[in-house]
Order: structure tokens, then C-alpha cells, then sequence
């Protein structure tokens, strides 16, 4: 099942034609890995994704709704100097149901709590996002896509500027997401990254996209393959 | 000798408040320190401190074509200056919306222009002192329309921020998580340029359009030396307000000057000491060489 279809998308910045030509299914429950050089259009397709841009031909199919669609940008787009916490931050997250007007109940703290303690930032709770580092600022951003219950999520490096310890839990939280049938793009440049995390790989080229997958894309990358071939258990010559 | 200190406290403090057009002095300017302050707390967070000025410009046209069409009618001149607000940011907002020229260069043209058209409108029409009577207040001849009005104005916004208040703290932060929730983060935007623009009108009469973005600006300034909670911020921002207002009349009163830049002064000398002495970021803060131990707030 994929509730995400790209329909022989064309993107255009500026008058610029970015990707043309785009055919695509991300699958549900899997994660799907966005690669291409600068410029080659992965902000733009996310942004057609989000809704945010109206493709020049062809369209894309989405069938999550959108407020259940969580786009994470790079850290460097938000403003982190806004004086709010960690806890206040992942109760944004119930925007979905509760908008703009709602009260928050004991229940959504709760689950807000629950999601800090998942996140190993408990103790920051009531700590402004200013003064949080790189790693600790990415958990609580995850924090509050898992307050909203998103179903489609789209990560721009999710794991630059990120402490090895946060790389590693945020995988496994991101795995579970997806286990939970989310579906998952996420940008990455980074190849053990890729190939430790995507189930698909779509590579942005020269105006075109490839689908891949991860082990062709790394064994062609790095001329070796990402699992070490299986020794034969019987040696010529033994018993 | 404690008879004589209370009488005497009560002419400094109280007597003035006797006379009627002081009374309604102060209710106009402590209900302009509770909308105000707030509004400049979201402007400065949203790195447009500058835009209150900007803003006050554009008002300055309408109050003068109000001004000059219906002679010194507070309503008529504030239903102008608030006409010719919202249409001047709309007009710096469409422009820099349809040419991709920036939002900032668009609107300090506009304001420019709206400021220099509103000079020309209050001198055709009137005296120099009409000028500086529309720049820069009397808040000693606020009569009761005027105070209705600004009351009036003042609760509607602060009941409209109550209501937008979790939507413009998303926007503030990430717009484009607020966007992508399929709500209009530029309706919010909106929203609130529009209660700047009606907190200016509603303080230009008191305070004049210059002066009236120091009653939203400074108080907020003041308080990020102190606090780094919104809450804080916002709470800080309206007691500093309403400590300048207070004691600016009663500075106006007894030395005889005039009340608008005595209250604006007032919240100037505390953002200068909290910019000496604050918590965070001043002076002094930078000085200290204290910190918290390690893991100290694990327990909080």
C-alpha cells in the first residue's frame, strides 16, 4: 500500500524547471531515502509533498491528511531563540487535535512525558530550546512529530550537527515509526546512514529521479558491499 | 512625623489624581500598559522591533485626512488612522508578496511615503502645533470619548491576542510547522499587524504616533534583561509599563512637563538599568563569573 503517489511530477522554481518527469510510490511503513547534490531539487520535492508548492504538470496523491503530514526543516530554519521549552515545544504537537484554542488535559501531558522519557530528555522538560545542544534540540523536534502522530513524515537531515548517541536512538525511533506503518523520507547525505536506515532510495539527478535500493546504491558507491559475504562454514580439506 | 510623611506622600502620590483630567489620564495610559507591552513582546521576539515605528508612520496620513475633514474629532481621526494603517501594511505586504521584493525594504518605503504625505495633510490644513499635537500627544486632554475609546480598544486587544496567543507562538517559532497543519500562519501574521496598527491609533491621542511605540517597545525590551519565559516576559513588560505610566504623570504633574516623553523617558531609565544590572544579557550578567553547578536542575 503506498498513500503517497508521485503522478509524472514537473517542479519549477522561479521559472526554473527543476525535476520534470517525477513517477514514484513511497511505501507505507518504510523509509525512504532522499539523495542528490545541492540544488538538485530535494527541498522543492518536499515542499510539493507539504503542499507548500503547485506542481507545473502531473500532481502528487497524498492520502494522509495534513495535519497528520510533519515536515522537520533543517535546525537552521527555526528560530531557537524564542522563549519556550522542551515540554512546551512537543505540546505543539497536539495541534492536530486540539489547534489553536483547546486547552491541553492531564492525558496529553502525560503522553507528552512519556515521549520526553522515550527521547532521554526528561530532565531538560522545562529547559528554553536556546540553550539546548545540537542533538538535544533534534530529540525534543522529534518529540513533538510524535505528539502529533504523524503519518507521513519528512525529515531534512535529521541527523546533521547531531551527537552519535542522539543518531543512534533517533533511528531506532524513526524504525519504530515507521514499523507503526508512518511513512518516512528523509533527506541524507551521509552513506552508513543510508544504508543502515532506508528500505528505498530516491536519487535526485540532473532534473531526473532513480529509484534505488540501499545495497546497490552503497555497494556502487563505495565498491563494497554493505553485508559481508557469508564465509563457507566448511573449508577444503577439513573433516 | 509620620502624619507629615503621609500627608506628604499623599500630595505626591495621590492629590494629583484629584483633578479630573489627570484620573483620566492615568485610566487611559494604565489601559494602554496593559494592551501595548504585550504586542511589543511578540514584535521583539519576532525580530521586528522596528516595525512599531514604521508602523506609526502609516497611521499618521488617516489621522491627518481625519483631522482635516472633520477638525480635532477623536474618533473620526482614529477610524482614519486606523483606515490608513491596515491599508499601508497590506500594501507593503501584497507588494513584497507579488514582486519578491523584501518584506522590510517594502514597508519602510511605504511608511516613508505615508509619513511625509501626513505631514503635508496636517500643514495644508493646520498649524504647527496641530502637528505636534498629532506626533506627539497630550495625555492631559484625554475627555471621556477619548477614554472610552482607548479602553476600549485596549480590551479588544488583549482579548484577541488571548485568543490568538498559541497560534502566534507556533508561527513565531516555525511557521512552516504551522503551514503545514493547514492553517493560515499569514491570517495569524495578519491578525496581529492589525491589532499593532489599532493599539497606535489607540495611543496616539495620549501619547502621540511617536511616542506611542514606546509604550509597546520599551517595556519589552526591558524585560528580556530579565526573563527568559514568555510568560515572564509578558507579565514583566506590562508591570514596567504600568510603573512608567504611574510615575511619568506624577513626573509631569509636579515638575510641569510634558506627560507623553516623561512616561517614555521613565521606561527608558529602566531599560537602561536592566541593561546594566538585568539578569540575562546586560552588563553586569557578562561580569558575573557564577554558575549554576552541574546537573543542578536535574531535580527541578
Amino acid at each position: 500500500m503506498s498513500r503517497l503517489v508521485l503522478h509524472d511530477l514537473q517542479l519549477a522554481r522561479g521559472g526554473r524547471t527543476v525535476l520534470e518527469h517525477l513517477e514514484g510510490r513511497f511505501q507505507d511503513g518504510a523509509i525512504t531515502a532522499l539523495i542528490g547534490a545541492n540544488g538538485a531539487g530535494k527541498s522543492t520535492l518536499i515542499q510539493a509533498i507539504m503542499g507548500n508548492l503547485t506542481p507545473v504538470a502531473g500532481r502528487v496523491e497524498c492520502a494522509v491528511p495534513a495535519a497528520r503530514r510533519a515536515w522537520l526543516p533543517q535546525q537552521l530554519a527555526l528560530d531557537l531563540s524564542f522563549p519556550m521549552s522542551v515540554e512546551e515545544l512537543i505540546m505543539t504537537g497536539t495541534w492536530p487535535s486540539h489547534g489553536a484554542f483547546k486547552g491541553y488535559c492531564a492525558a496529553h501531558y502525560r503522553r507528552g512525558r512519556e515521549i520526553m522519557e522515550r527521547l532521554g530528555i526528561s530532565r531538560l522538560a522545562h529547559r528554553p530550546l536556546g540553550e539546548l545542544s545540537g542533538g538535544q534540540r533534534q530529540r525534543a523536534l522529534i518529540g513533538r512529530t510524535l505528539m502529533q502522530e504523524a503519518e507521513l513524515l519528512l525529515l531534512d537531515e535529521p541527523f546533521a550537527n547531531v551527537d552519535v548517541d542522539t543518531v543512534e536512538m533517533l533511528m531506532d525511533v524513526l524504525r519504530e515509526m515507521a514499523e507503526q506503518g508512518a511513512t518516512l523520507i528523509i533527506v541524507l547525505h551521509d552513506m552508513e546512514q543510508l544504508a543502515r536506515l532506508a528500505d528505498d532510495v530516491l536519487i535526485l539527478s540532473q532534473g531526473h529521479g532513480r529509484w534505488a535500493t540501499p545495497d546497490a546504491l552503497v555497494e556502487r558507491h563505495t565498491g563494497q558491499l554493505t553485508r559481508p559475504p557469508r564465509l563457507p562454514l566448511t573449508f577444503p580439506g577439513s573433516v | 512625623m509620620l502624619d507629615s510623611l503621609l500627608s506628604t506622600l499623599y500630595l505626591w502620590l495621590i492629590a494629583p489624581f484629584d483633578y479630573a483630567f489627570m484620573s483620566r489620564a492615568l485610566l487611559a495610559s494604565l489601559a494602554l500598559s496593559l494592551a501595548a507591552p504585550p504586542l511589543g513582546v511578540f514584535l521583539m521576539l519576532r525580530g521586528m522591533s522596528l516595525i512599531g515605528d514604521a508602523m506609526s508612520h502609516a497611521i499618521l496620513p488617516g489621522v491627518a485626512l481625519g483631522f482635516l475633514m472633520a477638525g480635532f474629532s477623536l474618533p473620526i481621526m482614529s477610524l482614519g488612522g486606523m483606515l490608513s494603517g491596515l491599508l499601508i501594511a497590506l500594501l507593503a505586504g501584497s507588494v513584497s508578496q507579488l514582486t519578491g521584493h523584501r518584506e522590510d525594504s517594502a514597508m519602510a518605503s511605504f511608511f516613508l511615503i505615508s509619513l511625509a504625505a501626513g505631514v503635508m495633510l496636517v500643514a495644508l490644513g493646520g498649524s504647527s502645533v496641530d502637528l505636534t499635537h498629532v506626533l506627539f500627544g497630550s495625555i492631559l486632554a484625554v475627555d471621556t470619548t477619548a477614554l472610552v475609546l482607548i479602553t476600549g480598544i485596549s480590551s479588544l486587544i488583549v482579548i484577541t491576542l488571548a485568543v490568538i496567543f498559541r497560534a502566534l507562538v507556533v508561527e513565531c517559532l516555525d511557521p512552516l510547522f504551522l503551514r503545514s497543519q493547514g492553517t493560515r500562519s499569514g491570517l495569524v501574521h495578519g491578525v496581529f499587524l492589525g491589532l499593532v496598527v489599532l493599539n497606535l491609533t489607540a495611543g496616539f491621542q495620549t501619547l502621540g504616533t511617536l511616542m506611542a511605540v514606546g509604550l509597546m517597545m520599551l517595556p519589552a525590551t526591558t524585560a528580556r534583561f530579565w526573563s527568559t519565559r514568555l510568560e515572564g516576559l509578558i507579565v514583566l513588560s506590562v508591570v514596567i509599563a504600568l510603573g512608567a505610566s504611574l510615575g511619568g504623570l506624577l513626573i509631569s504633574y509636579h515638575l510641569s512637563l510634558p506627560s507623553g516623553p516623561a512616561i517614555i523617558l521613565l521606561a527608558g531609565v529602566a531599560y537602561l538599568l536592566s541593561a546594566l544590572f538585568g539578569r540575562q544579557h546586560s552588563l553586569s550578567a557578562r561580569l558575573r563569573r557564577r554558575a549554576t553547578p552541574l546537573r543542578a536542575d536535574d531535580h527541578a
